[in-house]
């Protein structure tokens, strides 16, 4: 039986909790250079020796009274859940500030490792960090280490192991003598509970009750001893609170953590911070009062720009190759289902969907960069004025950026929002913010209507859109649902940091596998369906009769739109085409055919499926044969307003079921839930009617 | 009665009392703006809106709502 040493990994936010995690093991944790990258705990296991090392990295908190949602899922996993060892991270660069947090983890007294993480960057500055004598005052093992450069990391390992093996060192750190007097008399009555028997249990109890903790409050309020803990502590709050002239013992205990927090870093750090450093040089830049706005603006434009036009080259190639493969594929093996199959129904779909990656990895690039450099955090700086007048503040920047990217991971990262109606509004426009997944179809669209129209700015335009008009309706639902104002905004900016190339690679590695495993399963499989449900039943007598009277003509225009007259003839009969003739009148006030509305009902299962289904539809025949490529056959086969309708649609529809499954996961509430599911779609289809109208009416 | 929203890009001060309620104050002591630290702005939107402030080597941003409700005085008294 292999020993098992359960470690929590706590810090406040961006000091690099989950990047030593991914130094020390081959986990690939998300890591970013903004507060609340980390949302909720993962589990990371590691073997060493006789060891089963488990870590469990939790989201940043700064302190243990917790604020966010996200920091509460810290909070009670410290509070409740069952760990050997602490690994406290702490940022070197700002350790009297992070040692405030330590204190509080302190104050537990588990075994507890202090990891001063980023010396790289103290050591740039030319500091030193007298490791020992911090050691000395606090009385637990401290590691110095820089994630980035994978310093120090493999201590951590020896260390964890080293303090499994001996008994919890005693306590070092004591606050002022009024205080520890309080402690030791409200920990006396705790005792007398079954719930606080040791010594250790009790001491953090009653700090934490003087500290004004409403989860350890919660804890003692149904105990029999309620009534005199109550009271002892009334008493408590007032003495100290007239001792120490402030207003709160909240207050009281903070200023105490924060004097011996800025006094143990003046005795052990010895570091100039110069100024005008590169970060200051680049925010008089990026967060001018009046540049900044628009260099925002400028680098967003850009981002869309090259994952047009940039993109565009593989785009063609790729799709080439695809569409050369099939028809070789066609013809080169034997007639019957499994060449139709494969080459009308599976690598058209694939292939629609593949010719998009370099689109995509572009947009991700962009949005990586973003979150990797610092300049997240100022573009949240930049835009809380304006996100204010739409009833949000400028922390919901994050996971509406992050919405460009994937919708899943944003709706978890609306977590970092305090407010319960925040988060909800937050999340209720989320699907607004057209992820990447829906990239490829404004691309299609796009490069079939605006080809010669400066197609990157196009693309702008509509993700522009889409985000505005997800703050419309976000003030909508802020003066009608949700009156009241957005929560106040307090945020950490983080100094910029150079992007590793390798993390970047790293990443956009991983998205690229995750895009491929899925359009070659998921997406391979739902273009089978889709191609059988096209293809059955057949027709028999309809097919008899076509063939004979393509028998009888000898002329070949002829012939061929015959063969074409029956492939779109089989098609409309069979299964989909049912279906699709079924639904096509709810799209049919928007110009859409059946196809069309097949596939962006479809696209409800992943928004990948929308092109890959087209894909599949237009190769089957029926429309018109002439030329090859997806994007002439859109061209052909699509008016310019319902092409406008379809990119409306689109854009504001409910996104896939992952994203649902998230929405629903993270709010309880069914009538948000209800409400979640139905209202964007009403939207689309009121929008998408207007655009058409109006359209129809310019004369397009 | 200096208020941090008061004082020019540039400007330096430090911190003599919160006045913001809880749990904004909490957060604002937890990133080490306390009683006693040296404050330097950075940076304020156009309208003054959003702040950027450095204290103790951390950088935070808030709002004029939150930068009026921290009071400070001049470095040299
Ligand atoms: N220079 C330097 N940068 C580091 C080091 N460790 C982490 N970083 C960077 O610091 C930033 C934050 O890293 P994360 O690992 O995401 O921090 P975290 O503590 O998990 O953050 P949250 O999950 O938001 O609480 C990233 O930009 C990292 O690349 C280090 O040792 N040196
Ligand atoms: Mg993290």
């Amino acid at each position: 039986m292999n020993d098992e040493i359960k470690v929590a990994i706590v810090g406040q936010p961006n000091v690099g909790k989950s990047s030593i995690i991914n130094a020390l093991s081959n986990a690939e944790l998300h890591v970013g250079n903004f507060s609340g990258v980390t949302v909720e705990k993962k589990e990371v296991f590691l073997k060493r020796d006789i060891y089963d090392i488990k870590m469990t990295d939790l989201p940043g908190i700064y302190a243990l009274n917790a604020y966010t949602p996200e920091e509460q899922v810290a909070k009670d996993f410290l509070l409740n859940e069952d760990y050997d060892i602490i690994l406290n991270v702490v940022d070197a660069n700002t350790l009297s500030r992070n040692l405030i947090f330590t204190m509080q983890l302190l104050d537990i007294h588990k075994k507890t490792i202090l990891v001063l993480n980023m010396v790289d960057e103290i050591a740039k500055k030319g500091g030193s960090i007298d490791k020992s004598k911090i050691e000395k005052l606090l009385g637990i093992p401290v590691i110095l280490t820089s994630a980035k450069e994978k310093r120090g990391v493999d201590e951590i390992i020896s260390e964890i192991i080293k303090l499994h093996k001996i008994p919890v060192a005693k306590n070092k750190v004591f606050y002022n003598q009024k205080i520890e007097q309080r402690v030791e008399e409200l920990a006396k009555i705790l005792r007398k509970s079954p719930h606080f028997q040791s010594h250790d249990v009790s001491r953090f109890m009653a700090i934490r009750l003087l500290d004004r903790d409403e989860d350890a409050y919660k804890m003692i309020h149904d105990l029999p001893i309620f009534i005199e803990v109550h009271n002892a502590l009334e008493k408590m709050y007032k003495e100290l609170e007239s001792e120490f002239d402030e207003e709160s013992t909240t207050d009281i205990l903070a200023n105490e953590r924060a004097a011996i927090s800025y006094n143990l870093q003046m005795e052990t750090i010895d570091v100039d911070e110069e100024e005008g450093s590169l970060s200051e040089k680049l925010d008089n830049f990026l967060i001018h009062p009046i540049l900044g706005l628009p260099i925002f603006l400028f680098f967003m434009w850009a981002l869309f720009q090259l994952t047009f036009v940039l993109g565009n080259y593989p785009m063609n190639i790729i799709g080439a190759i695809f569409s050369e493969t099939s028809s070789f594929l066609a013809d080169f093996l034997p007639k019957g289902i499994f060449n139709s199959v494969l080459t009308e129904g599976i690598l058209p779909a694939v292939g629609a969907i593949v010719m998009f990656l370099p689109n995509i990895l572009i947009l991700f690039l962009g949005l990586n960069l973003l979150e990797q450099t610092g300049y997240m955090s100022r573009a949240a700086y930049l835009m809380d004025g304006f996100l204010k007048r739409f009833g949000l503040q400028g922390k919901a920047f994050v996971p509406l950026v992050s919405g460009f990217g994937c919708t899943v991971p944003a709706y978890m990262a609306a977590r970092t929002l305090k407010n319960p109606k925040d988060r909800i509004i937050t999340m209720l426009v989320l699907g607004f913010m057209s992820c990447g997944a829906r990239l490829p179809i404004y691309v299609l669209l796009v490069s079939a209507f605006f080809a010669n129209h400066n197609p990157g700015n196009v693309l702008f335009l509509i993700y522009i859109s889409g985000a505005f008009l997800g703050l419309v309706v976000a003030k909508i639902l802020r003066t009608v649902l949700f009156k009241g104002e957005p929560e106040p905004f307090v945020m950490e900016m983080p100094p910029y940091r150079f992007p590793s190339f390798k993390a970047i690679g790293m990443d956009l590695w991983i998205k690229t596998k995750m895009f491929l495993k899925k359009a070659g399963t998921f997406i391979a499989v739902a273009a089978m369906a889709i191609w059988f449900l096209s293809s059955y039943p057949v027709n028999n007598k309809m097919v008899q009769n076509y063939n004979a009277k393509i028998e009888q003509t000898t002329n070949i225009g002829k012939k061929q739109n015959l063969k074409n007259e029956l492939k779109a003839k089989s098609l409309e009969d069979s299964y989909l085409g049912s279906v699709g003739k079924f639904i096509q009148p709810v799209f049919a006030p928007l110009g859409f055919d059946w196809r069309l509305s097949v596939a962006v009902i479809a696209g409800l299962s992943a928004k990948e499926v929308v092109v890959s289904t087209l894909g599949t539809l237009y190769a089957m025949g029926g429309a018109s044969e002439k030329s090859k490529g997806l994007i002439s056959k859109i061209r052909q086969n699509v008016d310019f307003k319902s092409a406008i309708a379809l990119i409306i649609i689109i854009m504001i529809y409910s996104p896939c079921l992952a994203a649902m499954g998230t929405f629903y996961a993270e709010v309880p509430q069914w009538a948000w839930r209800i409400f979640y599911t139905i209202y964007p779609n009403v939207v689309a289809w009121l929008l998408a009617f207007g655009v058409y109208k109006t359209l129809a009416l310019m004369g397009y | 009665m200096k208020r941090i929203s008061d004082l020019e890009i540039d400007e330096e001060a430090v911190v003599v009392k919160i006045y913001a309620k809880e749990p904004i104050k909490g957060r604002l002591l937890s990133m080490g703006i306390v009683k006693g630290a040296k404050v330097k702005i950075i940076a304020h939107t156009l309208a003054r809106q959003t702040w950027d402030i450095l204290s103790n080597n951390t950088k935070v941003a808030l709002r004029e709502e939150e930068a009026s409700s921290i009071e400070v005085k001049s470095i040299y008294e």
